[in-house]
């Protein structure tokens, strides 16, 4: 499963933990909330970054109506952390998410995730990186609408190989009845409440193991309720997994649940 | 809601493009059958009265006799209308039939053109007809062999020309005598004279017309004929028209579903329904108007292209240009194309009406474009389902032509509307082969089953009748093939009536390219005791092909003499044990029993007894030269035929007496056990059986073994002119149909294309996930492409199904009904390629919506709203 190979010397510890995403793994070293909030990652003491931004710039349309989305943005994401990244409509956030996901190619600078370098991908190799090392939770949920909870939380090791072991169905299930959810695993979306629809979402998130979750406004559809619910879920993962979680919102609450907050401002960290 | 419509427009038209692809296909459809048969009756008009043009009179309703003989009363001043078809040889070159017409004595009453050289002047000259010169490499000064065995004539090649109109072509030109030459030949018919001066005293039955008043009369009938065609490619037209409809409701269905925020925002601020509504149908009007403008121009554009290149690639083209465009089937075509677009269009604007303004305000734009299968629906089809399938019940019982239309067309009506039930499970039940990859591709292939079913049914109407006339015609030629096979049996037989054939004329039959298989046929020739006087054997036994000539003696009956008629040449009597191997009918027509003579009733009549006698008795002919031999067959004969009784166990001269039985199909020898010819001497090869090779040129192989023939003595009787002719017929009109329907199945591609291609624009987030997720684009391109083929074999194979069914109800009603030896052939061959062909359309369809989806980047379709 690990494309990691050529990934540069500071990833292997990280590497090594991650060696097997079969099996949940919690990280051998330290304990995770105990890290200070704020302190960037690759500090002395800090383990390597999980993503790390440089000089990211985006830009869309030209001339006269050319939009900075990003105006040369420097981050690292700190692995095993939860992270929250804010900033009014407007202001990049989503674009940003989006290059260190690997989804939008930046106009200029540099992205790494887990040791790679996404501007050497090819599409190709691109894809297969997302579908190895990141997962995706969106604000309107996104699952397939023809699908079962069941088939749509296996779906993104599907798309790896079409054959599914027993180990992957025993995980998917477990994964389930942490968020919750286990006794809907049969019911179309359309059969689902929005909060266990993003729950699904979480699951299939988590399936592969990612190096990096993205959460993209993930309450904005919920109310405050169900929004604590999945919140928490996402801070679980953190805490008792070890899972790296991004997570672009604008609402201060959501905020609070995470480690560190990065604020975006005008396509800049403010 | 100008501003909206006109807004609409630009922002969607480039969505309607298939939809109106559809129009222009089927539009562009009706206009050219248009063009085809106004030019068709131009030139029909221009060349009619040509061949005319020089007389006062045109005689007609003359018949063949007739006419010799009026000509002959009248000289010069007369000139005959009509052909025979001989073979033609030129150098290597040949023809099994070409039509040899006559050139009048008169000049002014030629009406063919010369190239070059001249008119022929005496017998032994001939005009060629340009193309047949091209075909056959054929120049002035050559000579050509025209008609075969003793009949044959060498020409020489005068002129090189062509005739001014269709009416009366020919290939060769021969004076009127010359022709004459062929008078007693079936295929000589005459039946127009054209007459410079007063017409005298005419035939019993005949007319004098002027030339006016006769092409007149032509082109009445000829206007029928072509309406006739024309009525037939219109139902063609029609079938293009129907698969259209589908595929402009479908796209209005789905463009309306995208839509349906759009409108319900409308309604929000204030829109009418009937303004939302007028607004959707005015764009359908444009559409439509647009769709038909194109469609009239491409049909016109088809028609004079067609016409241009029938012209190049042959003379005499029974098309030609049309005097003017043909104004009224343009408006035909355009009006079609309109009220198509707007009925189409009728049920999907129906729906938008429900569209309620709080749709709009809804939180997520999340079109749920699930349909179902309605109640009404249901019972409608199963009443069509059930009232078609007792109409065809009806049909296959009472042979009747009108209950299987009209069953075929509700049994299919109800397959229609039983659509969304059954074509999703159809697919299910195929995406499940595919196993779990082409899981994501079932599932989208199935979401919506209304519109599933919609955009197979458009295909599954052209993959229907392609396979039933498939299995129609394969069967029909089954049938033709099996009373063909019953009727001549026998492909070619070498006959020699004088002596025995040299031993190596086998070997030399079976070199000859296209021979599958010969054998050597033993015989005895024998003189006949008839018990009443005729001459039917004799005509038939010199030309085994002279079908009439049996009939004509048998008319003769009645002279009661029972004298060996010393001027009648003997018959061969044949025995061919091991007939199986070349025959058609695998050899029953050659299983004769013993003390029975089997006579062909195309050369004797229906009743050979009625010519020969019966019981007939015969005798070794020229016995002096078989007369020792004779003795020992007939004693060896004696055991084997013991029984027969009647038999005369002379030893100079064995006499039997055979119960005469009619068969058909193998020229004048008769047929009798191996037992019977051996009492009556030494059976020699007199025949060689040839069972043509399944790949042979039957004209080639034909002139091949009448030379052969010439050089050996023997007649060539030939079984296959017949079946080369009907093989002809039913491939020209397979062929025609085939590329008809073709043109409804390339419109039904168009609508998968435009489905998916709809389809992909509805899904964009979800293929935004997909690809978030881990999906290459290499794997989208592959679901979409699975989706479509998924579509398109569903469709091939119901339409498979339905096809079959339907050819099955058309030989139990028609084949069966007209011809004896009606035989059920499934074309498997052809039916298998229907299912690759289906593959690769469907893989044709997905290339366009599958390369768009693929180059969206997931980032883009995400913030899509």
């Amino acid at each position: 499963m690990s494309t990691s190979r050529r990934a540069p010397a500071t990833a292997t510890r990280r590497d090594a933990a991650q060696a097997d995403p079969g099996r949940l793994t919690p990280l051998p070293a330290g304990e995770p909330g105990d890290d200070p909030a704020g302190k960037p990652a690759g500090e002395p003491g800090g383990r390597p970054p999980a993503a790390s931004a440089r000089g990211l710039t985006k830009t869309y349309g030209r001339g006269a109506a050319q939009v900075h989305a990003l105006r040369g943005v420097d981050l690292d994401v700190p692995s095993g952390r939860f992270t929250a990244i804010m900033g009014p409509s407007g202001s990049g956030k989503s674009t940003l998410m989006h290059c260190l996901a690997g989804l939008d190619q930046p106009s200029g600078g540099t992205v790494v995730v887990d040791g790679t370098d996404l501007g050497s991908l090819g599409d190709d190799a691109l894809t297969v990186f997302r579908r190895e090392h990141i997962g995706f939770v969106f604000q309107s949920f996104n699952l397939l609408p023809m699908l079962t909870a069941r088939q749509n939380i296996l779906l993104p090791l599907e798309l790896g190989s079409p054959r599914l072991d027993d180990a992957a169905r025993e995980r998917a299930h477990e994964l389930a009845e942490s968020l919750g959810v286990a006794d809907r695993l049969d019911h179309l979306p359309a059969e689902l409440s929005g909060g266990q629809q993003q729950r699904v979402a979480i699951a299939r998130a988590l399936i592969t193991s990612p190096s990096l979750l993205f959460a993209d406004e993930p309450t904005g559809n919920l109310d405050s309720t169900t929004s604590a619910e999945v919140l928490d879920h996402l801070r679980r993962s953190v805490r008792e997994l070890g899972q790296t979680v991004v997570m672009v919102t604008h609402e201060p609450d959501a905020a609070a649940y995470a480690d560190d907050v990065v604020t975006v401002q005008d396509g800049l960290i403010a | 809601m100008r501003t909206v419509l006109l807004a609409s427009l630009r922002r969607h038209l480039r969505r309607y493009v298939a939809a109106g692809t559809a129009v222009v296909v089927a539009v562009a459809f009706v206009v050219a059958v248009g063009v085809l048969t106004t030019g068709t009756q131009t030139r029909i008009t221009a060349g009619a009265g040509a061949p005319f043009a020089g007389a006062d009179y045109v005689v007609t309703n003359l018949g063949t006799q007739n006419a010799i003989t009026y000509a002959a009363q009248h000289g010069d001043e007369v000139a005959v209308l009509g052909s025979a078809t001989l073979p033609l040889r030129a150098g290597d070159e040949q023809a099994a039939g070409k039509f040899v017409g006559s050139v009048a004595d008169l000049p002014r009453l030629r009406w063919q053109t010369l190239d070059t050289g001249r008119f022929p002047e005496r017998e032994g000259e001939a005009v060629v007809d340009a193309w047949t010169a091209q075909e056959m490499t054929i120049a002035v000064g050559d000579t050509v062999t025209l008609g075969a065995g003793g009949d044959a004539v060498d020409l020489r090649v005068v002129g090189i020309g062509a005739a001014s109109a269709s009416l009366g072509q020919a290939s060769v030109y021969i004076t009127f005598d010359q022709l004459l030459h062929w008078r007693d030949d079936d295929t000589l018919l005459l039946d127009r004279a054209v007459v410079v001066g007063d017409p005298g005293r005419l035939p019993d039955g005949a007319v004098a017309l002027t030339p006016q008043e006769h092409v007149a009369a032509e082109m009445a009938q000829h206007t029928g004929n072509v309406n006739t065609m024309a009525l037939l490619l219109l139902v063609f037209a029609g079938i293009a028209v129907l698969v259209s409809v589908l595929v402009i409701t479908n796209t209005f269905a789905i463009l309306f579903a995208q839509r349906v925020r759009d409108f319900a925002l409308l309604r929000c601020v204030g829109a009418t329904r009937r303004q939302v509504v007028g607004s959707v149908r005015r764009e359908a009007v444009v559409v439509g108007v647009l769709a038909s403008l194109g469609g009239a121009g491409a049909g016109i554009a088809l028609g004079y292209g067609l016409i241009a290149l029938a012209g190049a690639l042959t003379r005499n083209s029974p098309l030609g240009f049309p005097d003017g465009l043909p104004v009224r089937w343009l408006l035909g075509g355009f009006a079609v194309g309109v009220v198509v677009t707007l009925l189409a269009s009728w049920l999907p604007t129906r729906r938008v009406v429900r569209v309620s303004p709080l749709a709009a305000l809804r939180p997520d734009g999340v079109v749920d474009a699930r349909t179902g299968a309605g109640r009404v629906r249901v019972v409608l089809g199963a009443v069509l389902l059930a009232g078609g399938a007792a109409l065809l019940t009806v049909a296959a019982v009472r042979n009747s032509a009108v209950s299987m239309v009209a069953g075929g067309a509700a049994l299919f009506a109800g397959v229609l509307l039983f659509g969304p039930l059954l074509v999703p499970r159809v697919v299910r039940g195929i995406g499940a082969l595919l196993g779990p990859g082409g899981r994501l591709a079932t599932e989208n292939a199935v979401r919506n089953p209304r519109r599933t079913a919609t955009t197979t049914a458009s295909l599954l109407v052209g993959v229907t009748l392609t396979t039933a006339v498939l299995t129609g015609l394969a069967t029909t030629r089954a049938s033709v093939d099996a009373n063909h096979g019953s009727a001549h049996p026998l492909d070619v037989a070498l006959t020699s009536w004088d002596g025995p054939l040299d031993a190596d004329v086998l070997e030399q039959v079976r070199a000859t390219p296209g021979v599958g298989q010969a054998i050597t046929v033993e015989g005895v020739l024998v003189e006949v005791d008839r018990g009443s006087g005729g001459g039917g054997g004799s005509a038939g036994a010199e030309d085994g092909s002279g079908g009439g000539a049996g009939s004509d003696g048998s008319g003769a009956d009645g002279g009661g003499t029972s004298d060996v008629d010393a001027d009648q040449p003997p018959l061969l009597l044949l025995s061919a044990p091991d007939a199986g191997l070349v025959a058609r009918d695998g050899g029953t027509f050659a299983a004769v029993g013993a003390g029975t003579v089997a006579l062909d009733a195309d050369v004797y009549g229906d009743d050979p007894g009625d010519s020969l006698g019966d019981p007939v008795t015969v005798r070794v002919a020229d016995g002096g030269a078989d007369g020792s031999t004779a003795a020992g067959g007939g004693a060896a004969g004696a055991d084997d035929a013991a029984g027969d009784g009647e038999h005369d166990v002379a030893v100079a001269v064995p006499e039997v007496e055979l119960q005469v039985t009619a068969g058909r199909g193998w020229g004048g020898a008769g047929l009798v056990a191996s037992g019977t010819l051996a009492t009556l001497g030494t059976p020699r090869p007199h025949a060689v059986w040839v069972r043509a090779a399944a790949d042979a040129d039957p004209v080639a192989l034909v002139g091949a073994l009448e030379t052969l023939a010439g050089t050996v003595g023997a007649d060539v009787d030939n079984g296959l002119r017949a079946e080369v002719a009907d093989d002809q017929m039913l491939g020209i009109i397979t062929g025609a149909t085939l590329g008809l329907l073709g043109v409804s199945v390339v419109i039904a591609l168009v609508g998968i294309a435009n489905t998916l291609g709809l389809s992909v624009l509805e899904r964009a987030r979800e293929h935004a996930v997909l690809r978030a997720l881990g999906l290459t684009r290499r794997q989208l391109r592959r679901m979409l492409a699975t989706e479509a083929v998924l579509l398109s074999v569903t469709a091939a194979l119901l339409g498979t199904v339905l096809g079959v069914g339907f050819a099955w109800v058309g030989y139990e009603t028609f084949v069966k009904a007209a011809l004896d030896a009606a035989t059920w052939r499934i074309p498997w061959l052809e039916l298998a390629a229907v299912l690759p062909v289906g593959v690769v359309a469907g893989l044709l369809a997905a290339v366009l919506p599958a390369r768009r989806a693929a180059g969206v980047t997931p980032a883009a379709a995400l913030t899509l709203d």
